[in-house]
C-alpha cells in the first residue's frame, strides 16, 4: 500500500464552483493538491484532515476548521486507502462514528430511564410538596377555569331542562335539603374554602370534585342512593378531595408529565398516543392512593355527624355492579373491594339523622323537573 | 425535505459508480441531468436502526436519524456529475431544539395562565395561541429550510437563504387564510406567491434563484380536480342554501330550543334533499380526494421543478403521472403485507389472551403492564409504518423528483463564486417543537 503515493482526485477550491481534475501526491506529512498543469492548488497536513459525508464510492476530504469549503473528492479505492492510513482522522470503516453513535445512544436510553422515575417518583412527590404552597386564590380560578371548561364536556345538552337539578319550581324543596346537608357536613369538615356542589342532570351515577371547591353529583346517583346516609357519604368523599386539594394536585401532575413526556421527548411516529398511554397508567396509580384518603376523610366527617359511615361503600358497591364497565364510581378503579374492606372497618359511636324524611324524600326528587 | 424543498427520498437498485461521469453530460452542451445512485436496502437498514433506536430512547434519537438520512440523500444524489454534500450535524439539531424550548417553554407558561383569566384575554386565550402557533409554524419552516439550504454544498459552494422569516410566516397565514375563504380555489397563487419569495431569497453561492412557476398555469391545470373533488359538496351547499325559506328559519331561531333542523326541515320542502345530497357529496370527496392525490402531487412536482431558475441554469420535469400512482401503489402492496403480519402476530398474542386477561383483572401490576405491552405494540407499528412509508414513498419521490428533471445552462455552473454563511439551527428545532415537519 505504500507504494501508493500519487492519484487522481477532484477538487473544488472553496472560492469558485470550477472542477479541476488533479493529481494528489502523499507527501510524509502532508496532501498535495496538483492541478493537471503541474502546479501547486493546495497542500494539506493529514492532522488537518476532514472526512466528509460522501457516498460509499467515494472519499471526500476537507480541510478542518477552514471557512473556505475547498474539497478533495477522490474516487480511486487504492489512493483513499492510502490516505486512511495516512491521516487519523478519516473514518472510513465508520468505526469512531459508530463508536460515537454508542454513546449517545446509552446516555439517551439513561435519560429515558431516568424520566420515566421522575414521571413515576418524582412528579407526584413535588406535586405534593408543592400543592400547599398554591394560594387558594389561585386554586379558585384554576378551578372556574377548569369548570369552565369541562361543563360543555359534560353537557350533551337535548331534554329542554337546565342542566343543572334544583333549579325548577318542583325542585326547589329538594335544593333546600341538599343545601342544608353540605352546610353539615361542610361546617363539620371545616375547610379553608367554600364548596360550590351541583346536581347535573346525567344518567351516570357518579360524582366529581374540581379544584377550587366545585363538586358535582350526577342525577343517576341520587337515583341509585337508598339512604341519606348515602349521599352524604359520597359528598364526604368528595369535600374529601376538596380538604386534600385533590384537583389541583392533579392539575400540577398532568402539567408536569406533558411537559416531561411532550416537550422534552418531543413527538416521534404517534408519540402522542405513547405520551397519553403513559400518562394514563402513571395517573391512576396515583389516584389508587388519592381514593382511600378520600375514603377515610369521608369515614371521619360521617362519624363526626353521627351518619353512618359504612353506607359509602353499600353505595360503592351497588353502582359498581349496575355501571357499565367502562364507567368507573367516582373517578378510578378496579379495587372496590380492597376500598370497602377499608371503609367496613369504621364503627360509629353515636346515630343521628341527616335529614328528616320528608328532607330526605325532597332530596331524591331533586331532578324530578318542575 | 428535498435540498429546496418539495418532496422527500426515492430509491434506488443501480450500482455505485467508481467514477462520475465527466465535467458536464453527454449530448448537447450545457445540458445534463441529476440522477440517485442511493441502494434502497441501504436506506433500508438506514431507517430500520433508526427506528428501533427511536423507541429505546423515545425519540431523543431523532436528530441523530435525521441527520443520518439527509447525509445518505445528499451524497447520493448527483447533478451534472457531482454529488451534493450534507453538512449539518446531529449535534446542530438539538442545540436547535434546545433554543426552541427555551423559548417555546415561558410562550406556552404564558398562555397556562391566560387561560386561567377569566376576563376577555382567558376567552381569547384560545385563538391568540391558534394564530402565534402557527405564525411561529410558519416561521420556523422558513428557517428550517434556510438550515438546511445553507449545509447544502455544491462543488465547495454553498446554497444559502436570505429573507424574514416572518415577513414569509405573515405572507404564509393571508395567503392561507385567502386560500381557505375561496375553498382552495387560491391555492395556485399562493403557492407561486410563496415560492417565489422562497426562491428569490435564494442563492447558489452568488447566483440567485428564481421561481417562474405562474398560479394561473397551476390553476388550468388543477381546475378539475377541484371541480372533481369540491365541486359536488359546494352545489349541495348552495342547494340547502337555496332551498331554506329565509323568513321560516328565522322564527324557527326565534323559538330556539331542540330540533331546529327538524323545524326547517318542515317548512323547506326542498331541504332535506339538499342535506341528503350534501353527504352524497361529502362521501363522493372522501374517496376521490386520495384517488387524485397522487395526480394533484405529479402536477404540483412538475409545476415547481420547471419553475425553478437560478441565474441561466433552469429545470424542467419530466415526471409522468403514471410513476406517481405507481409509486403509492408500491406502497399500498406493502401496507397490505404489514397489516397480514400484524393480523397474524395480533390473532396469536390474543390467542393467549384469555389466561392473561385473568391474571390481569386480578392485580393492579397486571393491569399496568397490560397497559404498557399495548403501548409499546402501537409504537412499534407506527414506526414500522412510518419507516416503511419514508423508504417506499419518501425515497422514491425523491429520486423520481431528481431523476425526471433535465437540467439546460449548466455553462454556468463553473462559474459560480462562493457566498453566505451557515445559519444556526433554531428554525428546525422550533419546527420540530411545533411538530411542523422539521427533521
Amino acid at each position: 500500500m505504500d507504494a501508493m503515493r500519487s492519484g487522481p482526485g477532484v477538487f473544488y477550491d472553496g472560492t469558485t464552483s470550477a472542477r479541476h481534475s488533479v493529481s494528489v501526491e502523499l507527501e510524509r506529512d502532508a496532501l498535495l493538491v496538483r492541478a493537471a498543469e503541474g502546479y501547486l492548488l493546495a497542500r494539506w497536513p493529514y492532522g488537518e484532515l476532514e472526512h466528509l459525508s460522501a457516498h460509499e464510492g467515494m472519499l471526500r476530504l476537507g480541510r478542518a476548521g477552514s471557512p473556505v469549503l475547498a474539497r478533495l473528492e477522490v474516487h480511486d479505492p487504492a489512493l483513499a486507502a492510502a490516505i486512511d492510513e495516512r491521516a487519523a482522522t478519516v473514518d472510513r470503516t465508520g468505526a469512531s462514528e459508530r463508536r460515537g453513535r454508542a454513546k449517545v445512544v446509552f446516555w439517551s436510553i439513561a435519560a429515558v430511564v431516568s424520566l420515566v422515575l421522575v414521571g413515576i417518583f418524582g412528579v407526584p412527590a413535588m406535586a405534593d410538596r408543592l400543592t400547599p404552597y398554591i394560594p387558594f386564590g389561585l386554586e379558585r380560578r384554576l378551578g372556574e377555569a377548569v369548570d369552565a371548561q369541562i361543563r360543555p364536556m359534560l353537557d350533551t345538552g337535548k331534554k329542554g331542562k337546565a342542566f343543572e337539578c334544583g333549579i325548577a319550581e318542583g325542585e326547589k324543596a329538594g335544593h333546600a335539603a341538599l343545601t342544608q346537608l353540605v352546610g353539615r357536613l361542610e361546617a363539620a369538615a371545616a375547610l379553608s374554602m367554600p364548596i360550590r356542589l351541583a346536581v347535573l342532570r346525567k344518567p351516570e351515577a357518579n360524582a366529581i370534585a374540581l379544584p377550587g371547591g366545585y363538586i358535582y353529583l350526577f342525577e343517576g346517583l341520587i337515583a341509585k342512593a337508598e339512604t341519606v346516609d348515602e349521599i352524604a357519604g359520597v359528598i364526604a368523599h368528595e369535600i374529601g378531595h376538596v380538604a386534600h386539594r385533590d384537583g389541583t394536585r392533579s392539575v400540577l401532575q398532568t402539567g408536569g408529565l406533558s411537559f416531561l413526556f411532550g416537550m422534552v421527548l418531543g413527538d416521534f411516529v404517534g408519540g402522542w398516543a405513547v405520551i397519553i398511554a403513559a400518562k394514563t397508567v402513571l395517573q391512576s396509580s396515583y389516584s389508587r392512593e388519592v381514593e382511600r384518603r378520600a375514603d377515610a376523610f369521608a369515614v371521619e366527617l360521617m362519624k363526626k355527624l353521627g351518619g353512618n359511615p359504612r353506607a359509602l361503600g353499600a353505595i360503592l358497591v351497588r353502582i359498581e355492579g349496575s355501571n357499565h364497565p367502562g364507567i368507573k364510581l367516582l373517578l378510578d378503579h378496579p379495587d372496590t373491594k380492597d376500598r370497602l374492606a377499608a371503609i367496613n372497618l369504621a364503627q360509629s359511636d353515636r346515630v343521628a339523622a341527616l335529614l328528616t324524611p320528608a328532607e330526605w324524600a325532597a332530596l331524591k326528587r331533586i331532578c324530578a323537573g318542575s | 425535505m428535498t435540498v429546496l424543498d418539495v418532496a422527500g427520498p426515492g430509491s434506488g437498485v443501480p450500482s455505485v459508480p467508481a467514477v462520475p461521469a465527466a465535467p458536464a453530460a453527454p449530448g448537447r452542451p450545457g445540458i445534463g441531468a441529476a440522477r440517485f445512485f442511493g441502494k434502497q436496502g441501504a436506506y433500508w437498514r438506514l431507517m430500520i436502526r433508526g427506528a428501533i433506536l427511536l423507541l429505546l430512547t423515545l425519540g431523543i434519537y431523532r436528530f441523530w436519524l435525521a441527520t443520518d438520512q439527509r447525509r445518505f440523500l445528499w451524497a447520493n444524489t448527483e447533478i451534472a456529475g457531482d454529488a451534493l454534500e450534507y453538512t449539518g450535524t446531529a449535534r446542530e439539531l438539538l442545540i436547535g431544539f434546545l433554543i426552541a424550548i427555551a423559548v417555546l417553554v415561558p410562550i406556552y407558561g404564558g398562555f397556562f395562565l391566560a387561560a386561567l383569566d377569566l376576563g376577555i384575554i382567558g376567552k381569547l386565550s384560545g385563538v391568540i395561541a391558534f394564530v402565534l402557533l402557527a405564525l411561529f409554524g410558519h416561521f420556523a419552516i422558513y428557517r428550517a429550510r434556510r438550515y438546511r439550504l445553507t449545509r447544502t454544498v455544491f462543488r465547495g459552494v454553498r446554497l444559502h437563504q436570505t429573507g424574514s422569516g416572518w415577513l414569509y410566516a405573515v405572507y404564509s397565514m393571508l395567503w392561507w387564510t385567502i386560500t381557505i375563504i375561496t375553498l382552495g380555489l387560491a391555492y395556485p397563487w399562493a403557492q407561486a406567491s410563496l415560492e417565489r419569495y422562497k426562491l428569490r431569497h435564494t442563492y447558489y453561492g452568488d447566483v440567485r434563484g428564481r421561481f417562474t412557476g405562474s398560479g394561473t398555469s397551476l390553476f388550468l391545470r388543477g381546475f378539475v380536480m377541484w371541480l372533481l373533488v369540491v365541486g359536488p359538496l359546494l352545489a349541495g351547499l348552495i342547494f340547502a342554501i337555496g332551498s331554506i325559506s329565509w323568513t321560516a328559519l328565522a322564527e324557527a331561531i326565534e323559538r330556539g330550543g331542540d330540533n331546529v333542523i327538524g323545524r326547517i326541515e318542515s317548512v323547506s320542502p326542498n331541504f332535506g334533499a339538499a342535506l341528503a345530497f350534501i353527504s352524497i357529496a361529502s362521501t363522493w370527496s372522501f374517496i376521490a380526494a386520495p384517488l387524485l392525490y397522487p395526480a394533484f402531487q405529479a402536477m404540483m412536482l412538475r409545476w415547481w421543478t420547471s419553475g425553478l431558475r437560478f441565474g441561466e441554469m433552469a429545470a424542467t420535469s419530466r415526471l409522468r403521472t403514471a410513476q406517481m400512482y405507481g409509486l403509492y401503489l408500491r406502497f399500498m402492496g406493502y401496507s397490505i403485507l404489514l397489516l397480514l403480519v400484524i393480523g397474524v402476530l395480533g390473532g396469536a398474542v390474543f390467542g393467549l389472551a384469555p389466561s392473561l386477561l385473568k391474571v390481569a383483572e386480578q392485580s393492579t401490576l397486571a393491569e399496568a403492564s397490560g397497559v404498557v405491552t399495548t403501548v409499546i405494540i402501537y409504537a412499534v407499528v407506527m414506526l414500522a409504518y412510518s419507516t416503511m412509508y419514508q423508504v417506499i414513498v419518501k425515497l422514491r419521490l425523491w429520486r423520481l423528483s431528481f431523476e425526471t428533471a433535465e437540467l439546460s445552462g449548466l455553462e454556468a455552473l463553473d462559474k459560480v463564486n462562493a457566498a453566505g454563511v451557515p445559519s444556526s439551527a433554531f428554525g428546525e428545532g422550533l419546527a420540530d417543537a411545533l411538530d411542523v415537519g422539521g427533521l
